[in-house]
């Protein structure tokens, strides 16, 4: 009978240690909740980081899919060799600045008009949010069609309301990167105007208040409390901007048709993307990846620090 | 932590252990790039052969034609992807240099092979790695008979024609996709010239291609029967809305124009008198390999469906459906493919086509070509010069991708 008890209890027992979260330590317990998120970072992010890392120092391409091997930093050594890099690095620039400056600057502006008491302001702010909540391969679509040269709506509008000349946007390398630009801005604007909006809503009324009494005028107002105030919230909004902008194949690959006209249209992950699935270089195409993840990563450790965004507004 | 340790550990040998459906002896996948009206004749197919056959369970996934490439690439790596890739014949160059699709001569007996038309077996290397269910997708003149009982026979009539229906800019004599390279192939062999010789190495910088451009360039700037710009969407939209009598297109749209009530003919792209040669677009058939990563023993079950989609019952339902040319030769003489006279004038066309080369240069020959190209049209190159570049960028390219 004793024996039996024994037998009986033993996996009830360690049953109720293993769920008992009490004795465990409280890091552990921690651990083991975080696994399955762990589990899926590990496949999806850093076991995929981990292979590009050692393809970027292969030589697998077409002729060396299955026999590929280390060669060192060949493939780096290419990468700065080509004048192409430097190009399309300087492309990728002024994409990224461009595009962003204009997110920021509407986004904001439009935060603070949708900020104030203002007559139908739900179904304004919903509206301005739908170029954000559309797919956005539907956008670059629709985009790609309305800078068509002789039936696209802008060259129509441009045509019949401003007099002007229709612009051949698709055909032209700067016209079609501007496309490819102003496409983007109607994409990027909702999300920089709705942080904008979340960080204008949390600064106390009292010190718009207190500006009042002091006399300060709407402009003060806005560089003495606004802009301090609203910029811890919008440094990091900016960083991730800055980084999906700079990685954001999929505009400039939809609207230009994969870099057209003459592949003037490239930037650095769409140059990427060509040479791996369309000259079959994946050791190339791995480590210009791993300069692109280079420079993004100095560029927001440097971002970050010199505008001290991770420390409290208060 | 050590806990943490473990348990990753086992979820990975758990993942590991996880089978590739290439493993599983009651699933057969197919990746294949048909249109949706293809798909659901697919469909039918399958589930016939499903219903004859219990326990296998075929299923047909669809990629974009440079989905499937890419993606077919990368699950190759790791030895997973589908039984089957349907596609175009130029994706066997790169796969049977990758070594991901398994040689077929073993697979399938002599008896067999004989009753395919031979520009449906594609060989590289001496060794057979597709075999098409179609042929010919190739380009070639649609106009539509409504607007035009006569088609053009000649350049000039064509020219000629295209004038009489002009009235920029909402309507044009002829339409179609020019900023793409492929579509420009018949002019480039209208006037004498190929993509590149019998080695591989790229023929770009001839006279006829500086004539050919030329004479597209005229086309659009002297006698202005085509659009400003034109891609395949503006094209294909003209065409339909009745705007453009005529368009270049290959076989896979005639399923569109029947939906959209156009009563259409198809015909040779027009005779060039100045060179004496026909246009000739490339031709290129469609259809299955086998993946080099499945197992020994599921190769009869793969074998078997592919004898079916490649037998005449199937064949015959797509020539019936969407008009394409099949490759079995006994069907040749079925009123089904003899009474067609769109497959008649399609064939037609295929006689001066050129075979689409298969090896891999040809890729980056279309990657050359395509900027300048485009940068003849959009006025920023001359013919001449974008002819000079296309070869430097086409051997630089061929280097490249050859290191």
């Amino acid at each position: 009978m004793a024996f039996n008890r024994n037998k009986m209890t033993q996996p009830q027992e360690r049953k109720t240690r293993f769920f008992d979260s009490e004795s465990l330590s409280p890091n552990t317990f921690a651990y083991i909740l975080m696994i399955p998120a762990a589990i899926v970072m590990f496949g999806v992010v850093v076991y995929p980081f981990f292979y590009n890392v050692v393809l970027s120092f292969s030589n697998m391409s077409l002729r060396h899919f299955r026999d590929w091997h280390l060669i060192g930093f060949r493939q780096y050594i290419e990468v700065f060799r080509g004048q192409v890099f430097y190009t399309v690095f300087l492309k990728t620039l002024v994409w990224t600045f461009v595009n962003i400056f204009f997110h920021v600057t509407i986004g904001v502006s439009l935060a603070l008009v949708l900020n104030r008491k203002l007559f139908g302001k739900a179904a304004l702010r919903t509206l301005l949010i739908l170029p954000w909540a559309i797919p956005q391969v539907i956008v670059a679509l629709t985009w790609r069609s309305m800078f068509n040269y002789e039936y696209g709506a802008i060259n129509l509008f441009i045509a019949r309301y401003l007099q002007m000349a229709p612009v051949e946007w698709l055909g032209k390398p700067l016209e079609a990167f501007s496309a490819c630009i102003i496409t983007n801005i109607w994409l990027g604007f909702p999300f920089m105007m709705t942080i904008a909006l979340g960080g204008l809503q949390s600064i106390p009324q009292e010190l718009y208040e207190a500006a009042d009494i002091d006399g300060a005028s709407a402009w003060q107002k806005f560089w003495s409390v606004t802009y301090p105030l609203l910029k811890p919230v919008m440094i990091p909004a900016i960083t991730l901007g800055i980084i999906w902008t700079f990685n954001n194949v999929n505009i400039i690959w939809l609207v230009s048709n994969g870099g057209e006209p003459s592949d003037q249209t490239h930037i650095l992950v769409s140059y990427v993307y060509k040479a791996a699935f369309n000259l079959y270089r994946y050791g190339y195409a791995a480590a210009l990846s791993m300069v692109i993840f280079a420079i993004l990563l100095i560029f927001s450790l440097v971002f970050l620090k010199r505008t001290k965004a991770s420390e409290a507004a208060y | 932590m050590r806990y943490l340790l473990s348990l990753l550990l086992l979820s990975f040998f758990i993942s590991s252990c996880a089978k590739s459906t290439l493993e599983d002896p009651h699933q057969i996948v197919i990746w294949h790039q048909m249109r949706p009206d293809e798909r659901t004749v697919l469909k039918e197919v399958l589930d016939k052969y499903m219903a004859a056959n219990p326990g296998i369970k075929v299923t047909a996934l669809y990629k974009e034609t440079e989905e499937l490439r890419s993606g077919f690439q990368i699950a190759a790596i790791g030895g997973a992807g589908p039984d089957i890739v349907y596609g175009p014949s130029d994706q066997v160059g790169p796969f049977q240099v990758m070594e991901i699709i398994l040689p077929l001569d073993t697979l399938f007996s002599k008896e067999y092979l004989s009753r395919f038309n031979p520009k449906a077996l594609v060989y590289s290397h001496g060794r057979l790695y597709q075999i098409a269910d179609k042929i010919g997708n190739h380009l070639m003149l649609i106009y539509n008979k409504a607007l035009l009982p006569n088609p053009p026979k000649t350049m000039d009539q064509l020219i000629a024609i295209g004038e009489k229906f002009t009235h920029a800019p909402s309507n044009y004599g002829l339409v179609w996709n020019y900023t793409e390279p492929y579509f420009f192939i018949p002019f480039l062999t209208g006037y004498g010239g190929w993509v590149m010789d019998s080695l591989g190495n790229p023929t770009l910088d001839t006279p006829a291609m500086v004539a050919a451009l030329k004479f597209m360039m005229e086309l659009r700037d002297k006698y202005k029967i085509i659009p400003k710009s034109c891609d395949y969407e503006t094209a294909d939209a003209l065409f339909k809305e009745g705007k453009a009598p005529m368009i270049i297109n290959g076989p896979w749209s005639f399923g569109d124009y029947k939906k959209a009530g156009i009563n259409f003919g198809v015909t040779r792209i027009p005779f060039i008198k100045e060179t004496g040669l026909w246009p000739a677009p490339m031709v290129s058939p469609v259809g299955f390999s086998i993946n080099a990563s499945v197992p020994q023993w599921k190769i009869p079950e793969i074998v078997k469906l592919i004898k079916y989609l490649l037998s005449p019952e199937v064949q015959l339902e797509y020539t019936r459906h969407f008009d394409t040319i099949p490759t079995l030769e006994s069907l040749y003489s079925d009123p089904v493919v003899r009474n067609n006279p769109i497959v008649k004038e399609s064939e037609n066309q295929m006689e001066v086509g050129r075979p689409m080369p298969i090896i891999p240069e040809l890729r980056a020959v279309w990657d050359a070509m395509r900027p300048s190209y485009q940068a003849v049209l959009g006025g920023t190159e001359s013919p001449e010069q974008a002819a000079r570049q296309m070869q430097k960028s086409a051997v630089e390219k061929i280097k490249e991708m050859n290191e």
